[in-house]
């Protein structure tokens, strides 16, 4: 939509796209190699072309489970990215994050109630653990709309008390289930350990969704002047939010069926998107998705090999490199 | 053709109408502004015009069709709006923050029209950089720029003056008047009803919500209306080629005390306007016509004895003077230049001495007598006060008025 941007920013954007697509095809090359089966550079080349080879145990671990455990951290590292970007842009809150709507913590009531009635993992964890977010995604909706709009505010505290709803319920089941707590903590910590193409399949309906915010783009950058200016300038601002506000509850709730809870993916890979990028929407969903992706490869690499052979959880990495970061930025970003 | 037409249009925020079965219409080509106090409605008018606010009752036709049935795109093809305030908390550069204005004309062609308003505005030089740096004037030119670039056919404005310094305001209006003579139909909101008068040809005035005047700017704007709508006391001045309004605070409790003032050549203005201000009864003569004393008294309303310009006074005018003195508590003589031709007004002052009545002469009345006469003839009178400012005849005259009301 922007014309007239100067050659220079044009230049420092391909670059910056062109720097980082690199990163992301670096680190999951790397994520691919790295493991307890080590895989040489020049094999995952291999494998990857000539695909599961049913003599060699080394492509059989390659590709039931290195593959689609690298392949849902990108897609769930893409999700929650863009979900965080969507709604900081639409609830114009810089804190706002993919778990503020509360589809997370339906989501993880959801899982716990599988785990708690023993159900197997497979299909039920996710199945329950989507429900729980979707219905929780409709409440929330339900409760911000009122005569057709949708009031921002109203959404962030209908979701912020769904959440501590949630979690009453899910702390009165973890005390009186007693032998399950250690699976649902390690459930809610997120992690990518033990998944695959299941997962994966699931974690397919994300593709779509991250094309949704792309043609929203020039609303967002116009509602970031406040709704009413939205308006006057010719924004349909209740089918935007109505839309994106779905489509990122969507996301959320997808990665978190999936995945469990990793936290600060959301909140931090925007803001470090915007910050590089500037707010155009256009350019920062799009780097969003690919810092995305790539913070969650590396950090799910960083999960499993860290303290091999034993793994941690995926979000506890994520907070502890992201916290650090997003306070350094914080007193770096003046005002 | 009306492009905006309310018919007895009301909107209710919640119990109270803010705006209240209004009909008024916006033709093409129409310069409007619309005048209120706070709180009369003037904003809640704006979104009812722009379709933001649904009215209760009546109806709000833009170029005939409710403006609610409207797709926003649409609307915004239709008119713009300069908001009261604007802030945007991120990074854009001026120019994308204009070209935001683009977005109800997507798929036409628009980085002409965009150069093309930087260019009128004069900012172009400033459009690639970052919004949030320029200053509060600039912004305000780059928030214009914004809805001309939606190109409406109306331009609605909302306080757009009450950020700027004069000459922003200045341009501002300049601006807009130009526009209007190319085609634009503009509607604006206004506080300054100073800037209403310079400005627009056509203004219209809510109270409380309901249209209270509509029709041209200094009609509507007149004193009476100013006083019923805001409860001041305003006075219409024609001065310098302009006509233009001052304000008095509330009317304070009336003080019984008649003042006379005795001047001429603008001495005295200053002085009545201070005690009209203050409560006093004000008279004042002999005056010639145009002179700047007695332009003053006629806008402030006072009874003056007058007499024609330039002319020596007759003796019809000096028997109105002395009436008016006579009917007063204190008299006084301001710093009038004392000449052959209103040597009479000394000597009246002198009669008004000896009737009993108090007066108070500005001092230094040898120095700006030009008869070698004035001196002499206040010389030695009793009841005469030297004063030597306007503050110290207040003083006088409150003491004399705290002296009589207890």
């Amino acid at each position: 939509m922007f014309q007239g941007i100067t050659t220079n920013r044009e230049k420092y954007t391909a670059f910056v796209f062109a720097g980082t697509v690199l990163l992301l095809l670096a680190s999951t090359f790397a994520a691919l190699a790295v493991g307890p089966a080590r895989v040489t550079p020049g094999k995952v080349l291999d494998y990857l072309f000539t695909g599961r080879t049913a003599g060699d145990p080394v492509s059989v671990v390659f590709w039931t489970i290195r593959v689609p455990r690298v392949a849902l951290a990108l897609l769930v590292g893409a999700a929650l990215a863009l979900a965080g970007a969507c709604l900081q842009g639409l609830l114009l809150n810089p804190l706002a994050d993919p778990y503020v709507t509360g589809v997370s913590s339906g989501a993880a009531l959801g899982a716990t109630i599988a785990i708690f009635a023993r159900l197997p993992d497979i299909p039920w964890l996710m199945v329950f653990a989507m429900c729980g977010g979707l219905l929780t995604l409709f409440a929330v909706y339900g409760i911000a709309t009122r005569h057709g709009k949708m009031n921002i505010y109203r959404l962030l505290l209908a979701g912020v008390t769904l959440s501590y709803l949630f979690f009453a319920v899910q702390a009165v089941l973890l005390i009186r289930s007693g032998n399950d707590v250690h699976r649902v903590i390690y459930w809610l910590l997120g992690s990518f350990n033990g998944r695959g193409w299941n997962e994966v399949k699931i974690a397919l309906f994300i593709v779509p969704l991250l094309v949704v915010p792309f043609f929203f783009a020039d609303e967002l950058d116009i509602l970031l002047q406040g709704e009413d200016r939205a308006l006057e300038l010719g924004v349909e601002v209740e089918r935007v939010k109505r839309v994106l506000f779905v489509v990122a509850a969507l996301l959320t709730a997808v990665s978190v069926s999936v995945s469990g809870i990793i936290g600060f993916v959301g909140l931090v890979v925007p803001h470090l998107a915007r910050l590089v990028l500037g707010p155009g929407h256009r350019r920062m969903l799009a780097l969003s998705i690919l810092f995305g992706s790539t913070v969650m490869v590396l950090s799910d690499l960083v999960a499993r090999t860290a303290f091999a052979p034993s793994e941690i959880p995926v979000g506890v990495v994520t907070v502890f490199f992201g916290a650090p970061f997003f306070l350094y930025l914080l007193r770096r970003r003046p005002g | 053709m009306a492009i905006i037409e309310l018919e007895e249009a009301s909107f209710a925020y919640d119990a109270a109408p803010a705006v209240d079965a209004v009909s008024l219409a916006v033709a093409e080509g129409d310069f409007l502004c619309i005048v209120g106090p706070n709180g009369s409605g003037k904003s809640t008018l704006l979104k009812l015009m722009d379709g933001l606010l649904v009215p209760g009752g009546g109806s709000v036709l833009v170029a005939g069709r409710p403006a609610s049935e409207y797709r926003r795109r649409e609307l915004a093809r239709k008119l713009a709006i300069v908001p009261q305030s604007y802030s945007l908390d991120f990074d854009f550069t001026a120019r994308e923050v204009v070209e935001m204005g683009r977005y109800c004309r997507k798929g036409e062609p628009g980085s002409r029209q965009v150069e093309g308003i930087l260019d009128r505005l004069g900012v172009a030089g400033l459009a690639d950089r970052p919004f949030n740096e320029l200053s509060g004037g600039e912004q305000q030119m780059f928030v214009l720029a914004q809805a001309l670039a939606q190109e409406p056919e109306v331009l609605l404005l909302d306080e757009p003056a009450s950020h700027l310094d004069v000459s922003h305001q200045l341009a501002l209006f300049d601006m807009l008047v130009r526009l209007n003579s190319e085609g634009l139909t503009v509607a604006c909101v206004l506080h300054d009803l100073n800037l209403a008068l310079l400005y627009f040809r056509e203004a219209a005035m809510l109270d409380e919500g309901r249209l209270f005047a509509r029709g041209p700017a200094d009609e509507v704007l007149s004193p009476e209306s100013i006083a019923s709508v805001y409860g001041v006391q305003a006075f219409m001045h024609r001065h310098a080629g302009r006509t233009f309004l001052t304000f008095s605070p509330r009317r304070r409790p009336a003080r019984k005390l008649k003042v006379h003032l005795i001047c001429g050549g603008g001495s005295g203005a200053g002085l009545m306007r201070r005690l009209v201000d203050a409560g006093y009864h004000v008279s004042a003569g002999v005056v010639n016509t145009l002179d700047t004393d007695e332009v003053t008294a006629r806008e402030l309303g006072l009874p003056t004895a007058v007499e024609a310009p330039f002319s020596t006074f007759s003796d019809e005018a000096q028997r109105e003077n002395e009436a008016l003195i006579a009917d007063c508590d204190v008299v006084v003589l301001t710093a009038v230049p004392v000449g052959a031709g209103n040597l009479p007004n000394v000597t009246a002052a002198r009669r008004a001495a000896e009737s009993g009545k108090r007066v108070l002469v500005a001092g230094g009345i040898e120095e700006r007598d030009f008869t070698g006469r004035a001196a002499a003839e206040l010389e030695g009178v009793t009841g005469i006060r030297r004063v030597s400012s306007d503050e110290e005849i207040m003083t006088v005259l409150e003491e004399q008025w705290a002296a009589s009301s207890s």
